[in-house]
């Protein structure tokens, strides 16, 4: 009943959480604005997070699950500050873009190709959660280094001395604000990847290191 | 006065049953292989194989009536002392073969000591006699070094403070789970090598549970255990290994932590997680 409990919690969580992280980057996209929405989501989204802890240590003072229940509670504790930090992280995103003020005339490319793809790594991540698949954390971790190297790229890029007149990058609002979105989409998948651990871990019992 | 931390009891340490299995040597304090037991026709226990590290504590898990009493009354030979019990196998302590029929099973049980589910001191003796029984059975008459060795079980199985002044009263006098240290206390006199315990907790309270658990505990760093319990959570506390039973076969085997973190056979998980049937 309480492991039922959690898992409608977690699911619920994966929900909201991804598609914050959605509403986020279309924002960036389009240049709307959904920073109160955001904001009360990812409000949510940890307020779940402590309600997920606290119904873990009541399951686990409780019942002393072992196994694979034990497995799973402790993994939700993990998964939920992952999808915590997903809503985090995507209000960070619209609160980049109310505090830079228009970006209609910026490149958006770096930022939408690796959007792209971090979208599918949480799509991923979830999908690895309801099926309990042990083999995503693998493809989760070879699309974070995609992510990764457009991250270093992008940073490599606007630190490198240009020609005065270079205007590939833009002015300071755009590289800036590409830059910190960019560094909050390569943390979203870096906690995607954690998610696929986790997933593993509930499903073969074996502990990845860190990478 | 020799020391009572020597060996004062008789008996050989290689009570000369056969050393076939010359790699256990060192290895194992107790190695089972290929026991089979039997209570008349009915087979109790079947095809039984596990090895024990020294100085380690194992608890035996499993549904009523799956083998574990059986498995550990064989443990010290005092299975075939039920009518119409057999066993058939080989039993190693260290390197020698309990079983083999030159091997008097009165020197297994001064080796192998045995705690049972009940306490159960000597009704009509007094807290100090309970604990010298078996060595003025044993032909120890020295008084000074009885006192010694009743003072060093006693402290051994953490009953000594309590009892230090009350050692002429009557054992049953105890509380339960003073009762049940003092049968631990009467096991130490002997001092076995090794010590089974059949559900030694499940008379007692948290307290008393949570006091022999802390002395399991200590003892191992002296003994080798071996505790059948029925209770997974006091399996995982205290456990370095665990094995669980069902139907007379061992079904898994290992680390504690392994087979309550991740099992590796379905019948395990669903009997520790409790959805059996």
């Amino acid at each position: 009943m309480g492991i039922d409990r959690i898992r409608n919690i977690i699911m619920d969580m994966a929900k909201l959480s991804e598609h914050s992280v959605l509403t986020a980057i279309e924002s960036y996209e389009k240049g709307a604005t959904a920073k109160q929405t955001i904001f009360q989501w990812s409000e949510q989204l940890r307020v779940l997070q402590d309600e997920v802890s606290d119904l873990a240590i009541e399951l686990i003072a409780r019942y002393q699950p072992v196994a694979t229940d034990l497995r799973f509670i402790r993994s939700c504790m993990e998964i939920s500050y992952g999808f915590s930090r997903f809503g985090r992280y995507a209000y960070d995103i619209v609160d980049v873009l109310e505090t830079m003020g228009s970006i209609s005339d910026c490149d958006k490319s770096a930022v939408l190709e690796a959007a792209t793809t971090v979208r599918e790594m949480i799509r991923m991540s979830v999908h690895a959660l309801q099926s309990r698949d042990k083999d995503a954390a693998q493809k989760l971790y070879e699309m974070d280094d995609t992510i990764d190297t457009l991250y270093r790229k992008y940073l490599h890029e606007i630190i490198t001395p240009h020609p005065k007149d270079d205007r590939r990058l833009g002015d300071a609002r755009c590289y800036t604000s590409a830059l910190l979105i960019l560094r909050y989409l390569e943390r979203i998948s870096d906690h995607a990847c954690y998610i696929g651990d986790s997933v593993h871990y509930i499903a073969t019992g074996e502990s990845s290191p860190r990478r | 006065m020799a020391s009572s931390k020597e060996q004062v009891v008789d008996g050989p340490k290689d009570f000369g049953g056969s050393s076939d299995m010359a790699e256990l040597k060192h290895r194992y304090k107790v190695s089972i292989r290929g026991l089979d037991a039997w209570f008349g026709t009915k087979q109790a226990l079947k095809n039984v194989s596990y090895d024990v590290k020294e100085n380690s504590v194992t608890a035996i898990i499993g549904p009523s009536g799956c083998g574990k009493t059986t498995l550990i009354r064989c443990l010290n030979r005092m299975h075939e002392m039920t009518p119409g019990a057999t066993a058939k196998g080989q039993v190693f302590l260290d390197n020698s073969d309990m079983y083999d029929r030159k091997v008097d099973p009165v020197v297994i049980k001064r080796r192998i000591g045995m705690v049972f589910q009940k306490p159960n001191p000597f009704p009509t003796m007094t807290v100090y006699d309970n604990v010298a029984a078996g060595l003025k059975l044993n032909g120890i008459k020295d008084k000074n070094l009885v006192d010694e060795i009743v003072r060093e079980s006693l402290e051994g199985s953490a009953l000594w403070e309590e009892v230090k002044n009350e050692l002429d009263e009557p054992g049953i006098s105890l509380s339960g789970g003073q009762q049940q240290r003092l049968c631990i206390a009467r096991a130490l006199a002997m001092q076995p090598e090794v010590l089974l315990m059949d559900e030694p907790t499940s008379a007692l309270d948290p307290i008393a549970t949570s006091k022999i658990e802390e002395l399991i505990n200590e003892l191992k760093k002296d003994l080798t255990i071996i505790i059948v319990t029925h209770n997974m959570q006091q399996a995982a506390r205290i456990a370095d290994s665990t094995a669980f039973m069902y139907l007379g076969e061992l079904v898994e085997h290992g680390p504690t932590k392994q087979i309550f973190e991740n099992p590796q056979k379905e019948l395990t998980e669903r009997y520790i997680s409790g959805k059996f049937g």
